[in-house]
């Protein structure tokens, strides 16, 4: 089991759209895989679970991994929290 | 939800092309977006057909929304799909999914209920989101909401129009509308309308070219990208809507509709024309209305008569209105155009004409369920009642025709004449002074057309409703969206079916008239001619255009290209040849046609390219 931290460097927070990229990744995972923030710890492959931790721009959070593709999975995960969603370009 | 600080964005959708003509107004929406819902519980043996219930439901919305992501991505960008790949996975979440197959298999909740309480708590959770993204994103859960709850329900999504004021200048936005919407519209004078579902020839797209209000149908997701009060253009002639324009967009609109209105003074010019061809060729050009006050147009427009009276927009108006009611309607359009020639079409109900009074409300088939004149034959008071209004309304006139619709034997129109005769004879024994009539059948059953020569001894004309006709003959529901291109007027089987008719009825020595919704296009119109139809019915503010089609080209011609046209197998073949003959007389005379543009409207809608010559006639005054 893997845990790690990420922050979360995108202007408007994980919303819709960040929620559906993470879970992209994580449905896809052979392991089980949480995302811990702000004392709440919850399942990575529903996207509404995500969504509903409401997580604000600037924050950190942990992502629990535990299974056969941890590293590939974090992998991808912290590539997707760098490239800030591949959204930054969106002007709602 | 609605963010204030959120600049808007220019957002354009492409949809059906649904009654032309160009509009700019303020957003208002139909949507009810309370749903009536109960918590009555399931019995036991419930259960796995509730189970099942919903999770057809929750397939269907996915196949929904799926399609909606592949215009978005068409159309917009690959950005703005995303939103629905979250929804989509939101629907597939066991986070909400689980807890309602639980309530229903342990509580006995059913699915509507089950589904309301789960997704009202998700909603309000995002509501009280610190991430203003996230409260905005419960119009999405919202949407979800509406599109699941309309599945799961047996009477489709609530919307109501009551209480409800139209601005004048409002542009109605809606998941759907009925034609029972768009009568009200009337009154109201609303400037547009957009909906997510239906086709250019549903009957609410006819009705809304019948009262010259532009609108735009099949856009997918309108009802929920477009917010009240947002400011927008609804291009009907073309399909397409523009929610917040720029500048340019507003402008170039603006022009566009300057240059309508000075098309529309033009073909005016036509109207004391005969519509006759090049060499000669006489067709008789007709109107078809819903309501009585539409007379006033048909002389206006330079129409030989009418040619469909759609009676029963007066049952859905009414409901089950008396014999004075009607008989006071038939009679301002059958004296206010004595001598022009009057045909009144008996109650059609049913399909999508639902009138509460008089519809079954539970049928899978409703196209080809209970309507029309199988009603009427088993309601016969009601029948009588109309026919006796019908022959009452006549008095002193000599320009009536009366029209049975959806015949679809030999025994329907027999009994048909056998009740007409009756009331006939009972009106003459009260000493009413019947006028005479002549008797038409509707032919849009194809076992009508097989039976047609036995049918022509019958009557003394034939309508071909090729609305019906073509639907029945290609099995294609003409309100399916996914399927709406299979709706080919000029397939083969529809061409040949048409020709039989026109043959048998020639030989029987009785008229042919056309009255669907292909009449109007010009390809149509020539194809139409070249079989030997007389008469062409359309909406009364297509006969300018038509008049001046015909008035270009010989029957010669037009029967020329049907020999060809009569060998070819393939519709596409059809077309070809007719576009490649006539696209630039059809350019240059500035009429429009759906066929001709069809493949410039499929691969590149941008504004710039637009084809500016499309002429109609919706902003007469």
């Amino acid at each position: 089991m893997k845990i790690r931290t990420l922050k979360v460097i995108n202007k408007m927070g994980v919303h819709a759209r960040p929620a559906g990229a993470i879970v992209d990744i994580t449905s896809r995972a052979q392991s089980d895989v949480f995302l811990i923030y702000g004392g709440t710890r919850a399942n990575a492959k529903s996207i509404l679970n995500v969504m509903m931790l409401a997580i604000t721009p600037g924050s950190e959070v942990q992502f629990e991994i535990n299974g056969s593709d941890e590293d590939d999975t974090f992998q991808k995960l912290e590539k997707l929290f760098n490239d800030r969603f591949n959204e930054e370009h969106y002007d709602p | 939800m609605k963010s204030t600080t959120t600049p808007k964005r220019r957002l354009m959708m492409t949809g059906v092309p649904a009654s032309p003509g160009y509009a700019m107004g303020r957003v208002q929406k139909l949507v009810n977006q309370e749903f009536s819902v109960s918590s009555d519980p399931i019995l036991p043996e419930r259960v796995p057909k509730e189970l099942s219930l919903f999770q057809k439901a929750v397939r269907q919305s996915l196949r929904e929304l799926e399609i909606a992501k592949q215009n978005i991505q068409k159309m917009v960008s690959k950005d703005d799909a995303r939103i629905l790949d979250a929804q989509m996975m939101i629907l597939q979440d066991p986070t909400l999914i689980d807890p309602v197959l639980e309530a229903i298999r342990k509580e006995h909740q059913n699915s509507r209920w089950a589904f309301h309480v789960r997704m009202k708590e998700i909603i309000s959770q995002f509501e009280q989101s610190p991430i203003q993204l996230l409260r905005e994103r419960s119009v999405d859960l919202s949407d979800l909401y509406n599109r699941m709850m309309a599945l799961l329900g047996d009477s489709g999504p609530v919307m109501s129009m009551e209480g409800m004021t139209i601005e004048e200048s409002a542009i109605l936005i809606g998941h759907t509308l009925n034609p029972s919407h768009v009568i009200k519209l009337k009154q109201g004078q609303a400037m547009a309308f957009a909906t997510d579902t239906g086709g250019s020839t549903s009957h609410v797209s006819i009705l809304a070219r019948a009262l010259k209000i532009p609108a735009v149908s099949g856009l997918s997701d309108i009802s929920v990208k477009a917010e009240a009060g947002d400011f927008m253009i609804v291009d009907g002639s073309n399909g397409l809507v523009i929610i917040n324009p720029l500048d340019s967009d507003i402008k170039k609109y603006k022009a566009k509709i300057e240059a309508f209105k000075r098309q529309a003074q033009e073909l005016l010019t036509t109207r004391r024309l005969e519509p006759q061809t090049l060499d000669g060729k006489y067709v008789k050009l007709m109107a078809n209305i819903e309501f009585p006050m539409e007379a006033d147009e048909v002389e206006t427009m330079g129409a030989t008569g009418v040619g469909l009276y759609r009676s029963e927009f007066l049952f859905i108006q009414k409901g089950n209105p008396s014999c004075e009611e009607q008989t006071e309607a038939y009679r301002y359009i059958i004296h206010r155009l004595n001598p022009l020639t009057v045909t009144i079409r008996t109650l059609d109900a049913g399909g999508d004409k639902i009138i509460p009074e008089l519809s079954a409300t539970d049928e899978s088939n409703p196209f080809m369920g209970w309507r029309s004149i199988r009603v009427c034959l088993d309601k016969t008071e009601i029948f009588k009642t109309q026919l006796r209004a019908i022959l009452r309304a006549g008095e002193g006139c000599s320009n009536l025709r009366i029209m049975f619709p959806m015949i679809s034997s030999v025994h329907e129109i027999q009994e048909s004449k056998r009740i007409l005769a009756a009331v006939k004879q009972e009106l003459l024994d009260q000493g009413v002074d019947v006028p005479p009539y002549e008797i038409g059948i509707m032919v849009e059953v194809p076992a009508a057309v097989i039976m047609v020569d036995e049918l022509a001894r019958e009557v003394d004309f034939f309508s071909i409703g090729t609305n019906d006709l073509i639907q029945f003959t290609l099995a294609v529901d003409r309100s399916n969206e996914r399927i709406a291109s299979m709706f080919q007027p000029h397939h083969p089987a529809v061409l040949r079916m048409i020709h039989h008719v026109v043959q048998a009825a020639h030989r029987e020595g009785i008229t042919v008239s056309v009255c669907g919704e292909m009449v109007t296009e010009p390809l149509s119109t020539l194809l139409l001619l070249g079989l030997g139809v007389d008469e062409l019915s359309m909406t009364p503010w297509n006969i300018m255009e038509c008049k001046k089609f015909i008035r270009s080209v010989s029957y010669e011609e037009a029967r020329t290209m049907v020999h060809q046209v009569m060998s070819m197998s393939h519709t596409d073949e059809i077309n070809h040849l007719l576009k490649k003959k006539y696209m630039q007389k059809i350019s240059d005379l500035g009429i429009s046609s759906f066929i001709v543009t069809a493949d410039f409207n499929k691969s590149d809608r941008t504004l710039v390219k637009l084809n500016d010559h499309i002429v109609n006639l919706d902003v007469l005054e």
